[in-house]
């Protein structure tokens, strides 16, 4: 009897050790395969891979991802400030207001809001932008993205201002701060970190976002623009059509670009992370 | 309620503050009412064939509303089988460095992009799924429907389902995590007061986590269920209906991103591929409404 026990006890670590090795071998597969792959293609285009426009299906020059990086500078650039000004004022408003039936209706639609098919989001921005405009735009892409981004943003910020302990509210009130003040001048300031981070996770997310893109930035390969109006292309938007498509020289484009993608969200990840482990209130 | 400042810096946070709550009503109406037409011409009939041929204006939305569903339960079962593993071994058996590592490396994988997943799984999982995982299955166990036809090129619900599950990993780890780690420490010291082992306190402590379990799994089965990137590189996007999981499938999103950019020649293609849309929202939130109260519910009842 008390040996089953032991053995049981035995078999069930070794079981659960086991699975858990199994659940986190697919990410350092994908790293490993993603650089090894990618860093090939971009080690032989040189740094054209960064100037130049994609190849031809049947070309033999790997070529660039020029107009993708671009689109997806500027899409980012316009869907954050979006994402980030919507979702701090939904944070603040439930941090600050808890209990009125407002902020308990925000809170509680933002995880639902998340689970939106972001291909959903993409037709919806095709109706309402894409339509009217007559046309595909950085504009809509950056539209799409912010809609995504913006359940997380708030979730990330709502949590970061929530972490606030109260005494540094009460503190502010107690020298006269009106409430605006306490928040600007006290609440914001002593969550900047989270804040921050915050923002990085957001960042993350919308330039890594594929099908959000799928129907609404267009697919402008032909050049670099920056104008919000015109139709842009996206890094994932290149990897999505490329991969599958049945060409050599578009799957090895479609390698280098997910390594960069990759190496662009570690750093990003990296990042927050350095900045998390300064956090000591 | 308020007083007169209170009031003018809630009226001052409000216009932007309540953009969630417009964006999810202008999303829904928005789908609802393009799905409209469709609804109205062809009834629930829609939903009870297999059929995409916009040159007769044909529909049936039937093999991708299965094959989503489907795939977001094999996707499920993946995620069941890796994630209450991977949050028992963080909680229970790692410490210190090792645990923030293996933590930190949870968070990366929730937050890498989708497109990575749908890279590697379509140049990697499906060969590999399809030499170890179908072919196997198939020429041990041909007489079970589900197995019955020969793997052909590996892209499949099945693989599908199994890729998803695997980006949906760390979001129901995180979720059973957070779960675990916050029933109270009086649980555990009860148990190992009676003389329990490790493995029965776990066994107690995932009873009494249970229902926070399922809701965290009710979740990952709305966000498999919307999942596309994934879903078009693996699924091998076929209309055809089978019972079999090494078939080549189709899921509603990989519908919509395949067919979509020219659904605006036909009359019809745009608004049936709204309403299939519309169906998989309609799930998807209901669920995420249903699983994110049940743990606030239980968090309440357990965590006093």
């Amino acid at each position: 009897m008390y040996s089953w026990r032991k053995l049981r006890e035995k078999l069930f670590t070794c079981l659960i050790i086991a699975l858990s090795v199994l659940a986190i071998a697919p990410v350092l597969h994908i790293i490993l395969t993603v650089f090894v792959n990618g860093f090939a293609v971009i080690a032989k285009a040189g740094t054209s891979f960064f100037t130049d426009l994609p190849p031809t299906p049947l070309s033999k020059d790997v070529g660039g991802i020029a107009p993708s990086i671009a689109g997806t500078l500027l899409m980012t650039a316009i869907s954050l400030p979006i994402a980030v000004t919507l979702g701090l004022f939904a944070a603040i408003l439930t941090a600050e207001f808890p209990s009125n039936p407002l902020s308990l209706a925000v809170d509680a639609i933002a995880k639902p809001l998340a689970s939106i098919p972001t291909i959903a989001v993409s037709m919806i921005v095709y109706t309402l932008v894409v339509v009217p405009m007559k046309s595909f735009s950085a504009l809509a892409g950056a539209v799409a993205l912010a809609v995504i981004a913006l359940p997380y943003t708030y979730t990330y910020f709502s949590t970061a201002l929530r972490s606030v302990p109260s005494v540094y509210r009460e503190a502010a009130f107690a020298i006269a701060m009106s409430r605006w003040g306490a928040v600007v001048r006290v609440l914001i300031p002593v969550a900047r970190k989270a804040l921050t981070t915050g923002v990085l996770m957001t960042v993350a997310r919308v330039m890594g976002e594929t099908a959000a893109l799928l129907f609404t930035a267009g697919r402008f390969r032909t050049g670099v623009s920056f104008s919000p109006t015109a139709p842009a292309d996206a890094i994932p938007l290149l990897i999505f059509d490329y991969i599958l498509s049945p060409y050599a020289v578009w799957h090895q484009v479609a390698w280098g670009a997910t390594a960069l993608l990759l190496l662009a969200y570690l750093m990003v990840f990296l990042a927050t992370k350095l900045i998390v482990k300064e956090v000591r209130l | 309620m308020f007083s007169k400042r209170d009031k003018l810096f809630f009226l001052s946070l409000l216009p932007l503050s309540i953009s969630l709550l417009a964006v999810l009503v202008v999303s829904v109406t928005t789908i609802a009412l393009r799905s409209l037409d469709a609804l109205q011409h062809f009834g629930l009939a829609l939903f009870a064939s297999s059929i995409w041929n916009p040159e007769r204006e044909v529909y049936g939305l039937l093999a991708p509303v299965i094959g989503s569903l489907t795939t977001s339960a094999i996707a499920l079962l993946t995620a069941l089988i890796l994630s209450i593993p991977l949050a028992i071994t963080i909680a229970e058996y790692l410490q210190g460095a090792l645990k923030s590592v293996v933590s930190s490396i949870v968070e990366l994988m929730g937050g890498m992009p989708t497109i990575v997943y749908a890279v590697w799984a379509s140049q990697y999982l499906v060969p590999f799924l399809k030499q170890f995982a179908m072919e196997p299955l198939h020429s041990a166990l041909p007489f079970i429907p589900l197995f019955s036809c020969k793997p052909v090129t590996g892209f499949s619900v099945f693989a599908a389902g199994v890729a998803i599950g695997i980006s949906i990993v760390p979001y129901v780890t995180t979720l059973i995590l957070e779960a675990y780690q916050s029933i109270p420490v009086m649980y555990r010291e009860a148990c190992y007061g009676i003389g329990a082992t490790r493995y029965e306190s776990i066994k107690i402590l995932l009873s009494l986590a249970r229902p926070a379990i399922i809701a965290a799994l009710v979740l990952g089965f709305a966000r498999a269920l919307g999942e596309t990137t994934i879903a078009v590189t693996t699924v091998g996007n076929s209309m055809y209906l089978s019972s079999c999981l090494f078939a080549p499938g189709y899921t509603v999103s990989a519908l919509i991103a395949s067919q979509f950019a020219n659904a605006y020649l036909y009359q019809y293609a745009e608004t049936v591929l709204y309403s299939s849309i519309l169906v998989v929202v309609l799930i998807a939130i209901a669920l995420s409404f249903y699983g994110s109260t049940t743990i606030v519910r239980w968090r309440l009842r357990v965590v006093v």
